[in-house]
């Protein structure tokens, strides 16, 4: 099994999906790791990621009650921070590498937009042009008032200029002790809340009455205020981007935030099932596949790509250096095992461990991995999958059909290989123990219950 | 019924009038059709949005104040040569408009970063390490330009590429929020599944565009002068519904609290976008820190909003339609100034039986309309001081117009 992976450099052949899904055994992955026992990648950064829970309610804060309770509402309950995780261990795995580093590490001593952590909370209009009040942020923040007249501007201040040794140039190396910027810290806030909204849109549109073991938004507060919800947590996550004064970290989120939705709307595309009741054409599944794994890039992984590629901007990495390119990679394959191993929990768990209803794919008429693999072994699968489970009866047939076959095994084996291909772009890295905790990670993504 | 008053300065009276929606007719066309297009080609169920974008087509007000203020300040602006050498620089590198591209067919992958491209193909094996790519270097600006900047308009007037996106993704800003403005919020009435979803989607796939076009401006203090506008639509929104969730919002003790709520909502719910974006369509083309122009841009939309919006809740009260559920505002405020016993009604929101009658009553016998009218026009007229500190030309004219429109009742 790993003669199918390890050779495959970043400028050699891969093997195409199809062959891997034939020729996989089910071994798990942990059979290629050292005998180390390997680290926990949320203990190497734990008070970081306290941190960022803390601080992030903080920059939700509103005037009106119901809007507070209502943003803060799904950060008040335990999450993985799976997210926030990459962004914070690639910034510890890659800071020092770049070329700009050295001007990064001077900005963020500076009173500049961009800069010290104080620094990133300070509007770049005046407050009283921007009238985002936020009770937690009294000194920059400021309420509309009526009686706001045309003034004259003042004079700009001057910002402080780089020193000479701020372009410095000599052998790059890893920073030791690890370090985060506090631009790094920010992102990883920032990525939280985009995903934060897209969880409260998501809970709306599919109607899940739980999330993180408690009432969904929607539920607690009502489908419009929720969809609301999710909109100023959106709006408050892009005035912070805009704070930290990269435009390729601002285009790289904001693309994500038009990911999200296309994902969703690829979601609802049909599959076609041509041949009726047969087993299906190898193009007719190469296009459900491409369908489902595109869904799952623009859904799941784009954020974690994007967002740590982000990262990695932020700690000086310049056009053409590799570093960005590896976070990428990493963040899109270990997002996509992710959102594969998610469904299959979904056909697996129960509702205790999940948080959230278990079976809920095939109640909202989606053919995730283990359907499309049932579908291979059994022809009657087809029609059901067209029609998204909408008959009565389908929901029961199809999940018979999934356990009657290898379709939950298959999946998996597919994580795994994704996951392995996380692993396997990280070896460009200098070694270290965030590089560890990044390839422990995609273990533990693979072994996860929930 | 009290003669209407018109606060006009009368040197003003004999001023040409344009009509800023003549004058502008083909840039708005070019993006309503840009619009119904886009919403036409997402997906299928969404065609139904850009039906309905089609039979209630928008008065397109906030896209007009960005290109009016466009063209009213290019050229005045410390950085106008720099933005103008930007603009011509993607012009001739045929930069592709990524906010009215179709959503994506099956074949090709829509992946938003113009370092990255991605296609179907990319899915057929696990992702592999990509070549990194240096993206090409916009030449630097000419040493030819001027280097100590005189402010002086662009003659014939122009208006950047830059800032019609702007106008674009304001309007799909504003879309998207009346979209999800229509969301049905109770959980357990039957099951409008398509209706609610179609909204939400909707709504979530403009402002998805509007985010990528607006970071692909390139101007941090724009992305969040945006950003604030959608969070403050939002908390108008809430403030309009009054209890949201568990915690209440404490109940009005005086007409003083009352329009500091009533105004903050209009702020928040019109004035704030119509203001930014009027700033930010002057910020792109080149206005500096320290310059005038993005403040009077600023100070007219403002004005122009709340002209626009006392108006529309004095028709409200002489239409005697039923709008007091979101709080007091203008007419019954200035009642209840004069009459103290308003004060338990309105407190209670006017959930008694007879307490909408008193209060439509007492409105109707007190000054409340006439004085709401009175200052819609201060507004509008505050407007037309701050446009005086424009260069004259007929896009300020234009503007000038706009103000007595906004106000005007018999449109």
């Amino acid at each position: 099994m790993r003669g199918c992976y390890t050779l495959c450099s970043r400028f050699g052949r891969v093997p195409s999906i199809q062959n891997c899904r034939r020729r996989l055994s089910l071994a798990p992955l942990s059979n290629h790791s050292s005998t180390l026992s390997q680290p926990d990648p949320f203990a190497l950064v734990a008070s970081e990621l306290s941190r960022i829970r803390t601080d992030l309610v903080h920059l939700l804060g509103s005037a009106h009650p119901g809007l507070d309770e209502i943003a803060s509402y799904y950060f008040l309950r335990p999450s993985k921070q799976l997210r926030p995780l990459i962004i914070l261990l690639f910034s510890q795995a890659t800071n020092g590498l770049g070329r700009d580093w050295p001007l990064k590490k001077w900005a963020s001593e500076q009173a500049r937009p961009g800069g010290r952590a104080e620094n990133l909370d300070e509007p770049l209009s005046r407050a009283d042009v921007l009238n985002d009040w936020n009770p937690n942020l009294k000194e920059k923040t400021s309420f509309y008032d009526p009686l706001l007249s045309l003034s004259l501007p003042q004079t700009p201040t001057k910002l402080p200029q780089p020193p000479l040794s701020a372009f410095d140039s000599s052998e790059r190396t890893l920073i030791s002790p690890a370090f985060v910027l506090p631009t790094q810290m920010r992102l990883a806030q920032i990525v939280e809340m985009v995903h934060a909204a897209s969880l409260l849109h998501d809970d709306v549109i599919d109607e899940s009455p739980l999330r993180r073991g408690s009432l969904s938004a929607p539920e607690a507060f009502g489908n419009k205020f929720a969809v609301l919800g999710g909109n100023f947590i959106l709006g408050r996550a892009s005035a912070a981007l805009a704070r930290l004064g990269d435009p390729e970290v601002t285009q790289l989120i904001a693309s994500v935030i038009a990911n999200l939705v296309e994902g969703e709307i690829l979601q609802m595309q049909d599959v076609e099932s041509p041949d009726g009741q047969a087993v299906p054409s190898s193009q007719v599944a190469k296009n459900a596949w491409t369908l489902y794994l595109q869904k799952t890039y623009m859904k799941t992984a784009s954020l974690m790509a994007k967002g740590a590629r982000s990262a990695v901007v932020l700690g000086g990495c310049a056009d053409g250096e590799v570093y960005k390119e590896i976070a990428y990679a990493y963040g899109r394959n270990i997002g996509i095992a992710f959102q594969l191993v998610d469904d299959v929990l979904d056909y697996e768990a129960v509702e205790d461990t999940l948080g959230k209803p278990g079976g809920a794919d095939l109640q909202l008429g989606l053919a995730t991995g283990p359907a499309l693999y049932a579908w291979e072994e059994h022809p009657e699968m087809g029609p059901l999958i067209e029609r998204k489970f909408s008959q009565a009866g389908d929901v029961e047939l199809a999940r018979s059909l999934v356990k009657k076959s290898a379709g939950v095994e298959r999946t998996r084996a597919l994580a795994v290989a994704y996951a392995t291909q996380a692993r396997e772009v990280l070896q460009s890295l200098p070694e270290g123990e965030a590089r560890a905790a990044l390839e422990a990670l995609t273990d533990r993504v693979i072994k996860r219950k929930s | 019924m009290p003669p209407r008053t018109t606060i006009i300065n009368t040197a003003e009276l004999h001023s040409p009038r344009l009509d800023p929606f003549v004058l502008l007719a083909s840039e708005l066309d070019y993006l309503r059709g840009n619009l119904l297009r886009l919403l036409g080609s997402a997906h299928p169920t969404l065609h139904q949005l850009a039906q309905h974008y089609f039979t209630n087509p928008s008065k397109q007000i906030r896209p007009l104040v960005v290109l009016l203020f466009s063209r009213a300040t290019n050229g005045l602006g410390d950085g106008w040569e720099q933005k103008k050498w930007i603009a011509e620089c993607e012009r001739v590198s045929g930069r592709h408009e990524e906010l009215n591209r179709p959503l994506t067919r099956p074949g090709v992958l829509n992946d938003c970063n113009p370092n990255m491209s991605d296609d179907t193909a990319s899915f057929q094996s696990l992702f592999s390490l990509q070549t990194p790519q240096i993206p090409p270097e916009l030449p630097p600006l000419p040493l030819s330009y001027k280097t100590d900047h005189t402010p002086i308009l662009a003659n014939p007037p122009i208006i950047l590429p830059a800032q019609i996106r702007l106008a674009q993704l304001m309007e799909m800003i504003h879309v998207a929020s009346s979209l999800h403005d229509q969301v049905a919020n109770d959980t357990n009435s039957p099951s409008d599944g398509t209706g609610n979803k179609l909204a939400i989607l909707g709504g979530d796939f403009l402002l998805g565009r509007a985010s990528t076009a607006l970071s692909r401006l390139g101007d941090d203090e724009v992305v969040e002068l945006v950003a604030t506008v959608i969070a403050n639509i939002v908390e108008g929104a809430v403030w309009k519904a009054g209890n949201v969730g568990t915690r209440v919002v404490s109940a009005l003790s005086s007409p003083a609290q009352g329009w500091n709520r009533y105004l903050n909502r209009i702020y928040l719910g019109s004035a704030s976008l119509l203001a930014k974006a009027g700033r930010a369509a002057v910020i792109l083309g080149g206005s500096k820190e320290g310059e005038i122009w993005k403040e009077i841009a600023y100070m007219y939309g403002l004005h122009i909003a709340f002209a626009n919006q006392l108006m529309k809740d004095v028709d409200a009260y002489e239409d005697d339609a039923d709008s007091f559920k979101a709080g007091p505002t203008g007419p019954l405020l200035y009642a209840w100034e004069d009459h103290s016993f308003l004060k338990p009604i309105i407190e209670r929101q006017l959930s008694e039986d007879g307490d909408v009658e008193h209060v439509r009553h007492a409105v109707h016998t007190s000054s409340g309309i006439e004085r709401t009218r009175t200052l819609a026009l201060t507004h509008a007229e505050k407007a037309r001081e701050v446009l005086r500190f424009l260069p004259d030309s007929d896009t300020k004219d234009a503007l000038r117009e706009l103000t007595i429109r906004v106000v005007d009742q018999t449109r």
